[in-house]
């Protein structure tokens, strides 16, 4: 049973802070879904707590405090972060892009499994690949590196429902086999599907902590959430 | 007619070498994404300290592999300063780290060499292995090229077939994705600067007996290697390999012809004006249409 349980994570950028003081758990099995509007800090938390760029605050794996440690030693641990805009090695194939990401005892056919799709593909450069696949291929990519936590970040951009909804499930199955995922998205309501506990973010705080059914059966709040202070004047003025 | 020949069998020595420094420029810059000045000032760096080992009576079945690991320690110290406080900078500042550092290691190695002093260089590999043409090709013109050759397809297969190579291929790409996939970034780095530096100084030790014996000469055996590296257009192996061995044969030619002659050192210069010529050639007939 995995464990990422992060407490008053505080991430600034060029000085100034985006984060501020969030508290957030991720458990295996169960997809944390990470909401709010553009610019609340939810890239800046998963960049936090990847160690792409510093925070402060606590960020335990399974009890262990990683937050002094670099990325790639966060990663080896069981950490693997799924950056926005689909960072595939655009000049290595689909399957070179797999295998350099391969733990030992992992195979290919795990993400073949997960992705049929990128069988066909396998011997083409990434870089020619559809935004679609090549999403599909940096979350297999993730996989297949037998990670204990995985934070996907906005992996809807710039994609067609149809191919979102399809990669919603392939999360979903991933979540089932027994993975943790932080999953951070514009979509809202097809990740409050998917997931289980939803966080909402907004100018860098949590305002709402809390499962995932409850928002999305209230769209009213989920909208509230999302806008707080511009919502309540926006009503005031109707 | 056979006096050029001559000329050309001449030129292969150095062609041999500056393709080696070519494929070792592309090495770094594929690999570290980093347009690496310092290359043969750090081959020069192990060279001298093998030469001052040699001149103090160490024997050289010692004084070349101590040598060869100063080349490598070197390049390490260089590849640590970019790996630490510039990987994320842009290349074109990344260059212009390596050039002032190339300055820095020139001031410092004249200082330490005694300037223009000259040294005992002794012959590696001694001996004619052949004549062609009517001229002595060495064996040290012979295992230079081998060398080039060599280092040319164990490169290309290393990066195409294991799973460093892979890696490698990785963190050139994205360096940012390869570390969040668990990919020992700085060590791969720090690795690849110090393979590069060990090969370069290891050429350097068997070229430096037919170079002009001081520290500025064989630093700036850069120029024909990023001339070089610039006919591969920082991506081929081959081309650079190629182009090496071209930019030695033509200045071989250049030597043959008395109006030439003194004009040779200028033949790596030419080489890169007329590379960055032929690659703006499109955007030029655009314009012009």
């Amino acid at each position: 049973m995995t464990e990422l349980t992060i407490k008053q994570l505080v991430v600034a950028r060029g000085g100034i802070p985006v984060v501020r003081g969030i508290d957030l758990t991720v458990r295996s099995g169960e997809i944390s879904v990470v909401l709010g509007s553009n610019g609340a800090g939810k890239t800046t938390s998963l960049e936090g707590i990847s160690g792409i760029i510093p925070a402060k605050g606590s960020i335990l794996l399974d009890g262990e405090d990683i937050s002094g440690q670099a990325a790639g030693i966060r990663a080896r641990k069981g950490l693997r972060h799924v950056e926005q805009g689909r960072t595939v090695f655009p000049d290595m194939t689909t399957e070179e892009n797999l295998k350099v990401a391969l733990a030992p005892g992992a195979s290919l056919e795990e993400a073949y499994g997960l992705f049929p799709e990128l069988v066909q593909r396998r011997d083409i450069k990434s870089a020619m690949l559809s935004g679609g696949e090549q999403q599909m291929l940096v979350i297999a990519r993730a996989l297949v590196g037998r990670p204990k936590v995985i934070l996907i970040d906005e992996m809807s951009s710039g994609l067609a429902p149809v191919i979102v909804s399809r990669l919603m499930e392939a999360v979903r199955k991933l979540a089932d086999g027994g993975m943790a995922v932080l999953l951070v998205e514009q979509f809202a309501n097809l990740a409050l599907g998917v997931g289980n506990r939803a966080y909402v973010l907004r100018r860098g705080a949590v305002v709402y902590n809390g499962g995932c059914e409850a928002l999305l059966k209230d769209p009213a709040r989920l909208h509230h959430l999302y806008l707080g202070d511009v919502a309540d004047s926006v009503a005031m003025h109707a | 007619m056979n006096s050029l020949l001559t000329s050309a069998v001449a030129g292969l020595s150095a062609g041999g070498a500056y393709a080696i420094l070519g494929v070792c420029a592309i090495f770094t810059y594929r690999l570290v994404a980093v347009v690496n000045f310092t290359g043969a000032a750090i081959g020069a760096t192990g060279t001298f300290i093998m030469v001052a080992l040699y001149e103090s009576g160490v024997p050289l079945s010692l004084a070349v592999p101590v040598g060869i690991l100063a080349g490598a320690l070197a390049a390490l110290a260089v590849g640590l300063v970019m790996a630490t406080w510039f990987s994320g900078a842009a290349a074109s500042t990344k260059a212009a780290v390596t050039a002032a550092l190339l300055v820095g290691i020139i001031a410092v190695g004249l200082r330490l060499t005694g300037g223009q002093h000259p040294h005992n260089f002794p012959d590696l590999i001694p001996g004619s292995a052949f004549r062609l043409a009517g001229v002595e090709v060495t064996w040290a013109a012979v295992v230079t090229i081998a060398i080039s050759v060599v280092f040319t397809f164990v490169t290309e297969q290393f990066l195409a077939r294991t799973q460093t190579g892979l890696e490698l291929r990785a963190l050139s790409q994205r360096p940012m994705a390869a570390e969040l996939i668990g990919i020992r970034v700085k060590l791969l780095a720090l690795s690849v600067w110090a393979v590069m530096g060990a090969v370069t100084a290891f050429a350097l030790m068997v070229i430096a007996p037919q170079r002009a014996p001081d520290f500025m000469s064989l630093s700036l055996l850069v120029v024909p290697a990023l001339a070089a590296a610039l006919i591969g257009a920082f991506a081929s192996f081959r081309a650079a390999l190629a182009g090496g061995m071209a930019i030695g044969i033509i200045e071989g030619l250049a030597s043959g012809l008395d109006t030439f002659s003194q004009y040779r050192g200028a033949i790596p210069f030419l080489v890169i004006l007329a590379v960055l010529m032929w690659s703006q050639r499109g955007a030029r007939f655009d314009e012009a249409r």
